[in-house]
């Protein structure tokens, strides 16, 4: 089975892709208002991100969702560094995952509100 | 009929001593028992007892007037009805440790003056002491078993879900008998002003004039879904203007980390008033203290009676009613209130039997948002082989509240689509106080230190 993360695609990230195949693949939704990239995510990889992450899960759509920011973060650095989103770029991040966990257990306390 | 409704079992619950010097006399002398929250086995705090005496004594659980004998609770689990016949849905338990019941030495007949934080707060006339059977398979009886109640059960319940993990904690020993508050707790801001006891809702409603009043469940920040759903639920109960209105209940109690904070809750629904989305005469918030049970179609009854004694006439229920997890079927309440739930002891919709309840549901399904109608559609509810279907032609987009926390958390402003500018504005502004937007282990432990009130 396959699942998907959506990626938010705010205009900081858009300048990061723009021109790229990528930016062309984004969805649009709630009429237009959000841009979502959609990335990829076969079974085991899956498997491995819910367990890495307890308090992640998968909602109604099939979408990995309540994954800490650092790991989206990540995630989407990746898949602007590769161009790719799917296994490549997964495979990029799970390569940091120390770091990322390290990140995601100070977030479970603290993330800076918006200014 | 117009509200506000007899209360459930046609009298309004409350024991609540006023008078100082009353107080003080039927207090001295007797033993304190400190009241101590229930915890999970993490050793986090799951359930508050303090907040079932409020909704007891204030009259939320009428007719309830304290906590059950093994009589009652026997009931309860054969056919959710108290001994009185009223229907009834979860046991309402006082639970103490044999060693600490062996210390104090209390016995049947004594009356015990339970503290809050140290400070008295309220007596418990101790009917009848008794031993609770094994927890788990108490909390199997209490919520069900996909064996024996395979009309709405999909799976067993387990230590992932909250309320079920109240029943398997508590201490092994059950206390018994009339609930009376001889110290009237202040409740701090902003639980305060959403503060509003059957007895004042009651007369609120009369005073308004209102007819129809639909109540709402909350335990969420209201996103466009929620909006779409009350407003909807108004044209179902049959509301015309003027005497008509919402009455928002959110339930304050123990929270999941990742929840929204309560703070945000109930200033995110008063936001709503506040900015005119609501007709400030037309939508009322309030609050009542439960630590959830997340039972689905059983909590859709406590809720109904909650409602019912405040003062509604109509109670919307939506999809996946006061649930968590896959446990229910999404339209089990649904179910209960159109049919019954025969393997639960509960025959006929709770509005259509005997001692059951006055007021009525409102079945709904889910909204969501068609980018191409620009505007939200009903998709309807799904039973046996029929599918939630949009009412337009096109693909709408369903809130996932996953996604809406991870729009949130990445500090993005949610579309006014999906949620309103002033609302999500309340989640910021609770956000700066708390460090995070939603709740965190931090947040439940200072939130167990301060409780909502004050003594």
């Amino acid at each position: 089975m396959t699942y998907k993360i959506g990626l938010l695609i705010d205009e900081k990230r858009y300048e990061a892709i723009k021109g790229t195949p990528l930016a062309s693949n984004l969805r649009s939704m709630f009429g237009g208002e959000i841009r979502i990239l959609e990335v990829e995510v076969d079974d085991d990889l899956a498997k491995r991100i819910l367990q890495e992450f307890p308090a992640a899960r998968v909602d109604s759509r099939g979408f990995i969702e309540d994954l800490p920011v650092a790991f989206r973060r990540a995630l989407f650095e990746a898949v602007a560094a590769t161009k790719n989103a799917g296994r490549e770029a997964l495979e990029k991040v799970l390569q940091r995952m120390d770091e990322i966990k390290a990140a995601a257990a100070k977030e479970k306390e603290y993330v800076p509100p918006p200014a | 009929m117009p509200a506000p409704l007899e209360p459930h079992g046609g009298r309004l619950v409350y024991n609540v001593v006023e008078d100082r010097d009353r107080a003080a006399a039927m207090t001295a002398g007797l033993t304190k028992l400190e009241i101590e929250p229930t915890v999970g086995p993490d050793g986090a705090p799951i359930r508050n007892p303090y907040r079932e005496i409020m909704s007891i004594a204030y009259g939320f659980f009428s007719p309830v007037e304290g906590f059950m004998t093994r009589n009652e609770v026997e009931s309860i689990l054969k056919e959710r009805r108290l001994l009185s016949g009223w229907l009834f849905p979860f046991p309402l338990v006082f639970d103490i440790d044999e060693d600490k019941l062996k210390a104090l030495g209390l016995k049947e007949g004594d009356k015990a003056l339970l503290t809050l934080k140290g400070k008295p707060f309220a007596v418990l006339d101790i009917e009848e002491i008794w031993k609770l059977p094994d927890r788990k398979e108490f909390a199997d009886a209490v919520f069900g078993t996909p064996e024996k109640n395979k009309e709405v059960v999909k799976r067993r319940f387990d230590e992932k879900h909250p309320g079920w993990l109240i029943y398997r904690s508590l201490k092994p020993v059950a206390l018994a008998g009339r609930i009376t508050v001889v110290n009237p707790p202040r409740f701090k801001e902003p639980y305060a002003r959403f503060w509003m006891p059957p007895r004042e809702s009651r007369e609120y409603v009369a005073r308004r004039g209102w007819r129809v009043v639909v109540a709402h469940q909350t335990r969420n920040v209201p996103h466009m879904g929620h909006e779409m759903l009350m407003k909807r639920a108004m044209f179902v109960a049959g509301g015309e203007r003027p005497g008509d209105a919402v009455l928002v209940n959110a339930i304050i109690g123990a929270k999941r980390p990742g929840d929204y904070v309560d703070e945000a809750i109930l200033e995110g629904h008063e936001a709503l008033n506040k900015f005119g989305y609501f007709h400030k005469d037309r939508h009322l918030v309030t609050m009542t203290l439960w630590d959830m049970r997340y039972g689905n179609p059983l909590e859709s009854i406590l809720h109904g009676i909650i409602r019912q004694n405040m003062g509604a006439t109509h109670h919307m229920f939506g999809r996946d009613h006061a649930a968590t997890g896959e446990y229910y079927d999404p339209y089990a309440t649904q179910i209960l209130w159109t049919r019954g739930l025969p393997s639960y002891g509960i025959n006929g919709p709770p509005h259509e039997i005997d001692k059951g309840l006055k007021i009525r549901p409102v079945n709904m399904g889910e909204f969501a948002y068609c980018p191409k109608c620009g505007e939200y559609t009903y998709l309807g509810i799904s039973y046996g082989d029929v599918k939630e279907a949009p009412l337009c032609g096109h693909e709408p987009e369903k809130i996932s509240g996953s996604f809406l926390r991870g729009l949130i958390i990445e500090g993005l402003r949610p579309p006014k689509v999906v949620m309103r500018p002033e609302v999500y504005d309340v989640i910021v502004k609770w956000w700066k106080v708390y460090g995070y937007p939603f709740v965190t282990d931090r947040y439940l432990k200072i939130k167990e230190g301060e409780l909502e009130v004050e003594l």
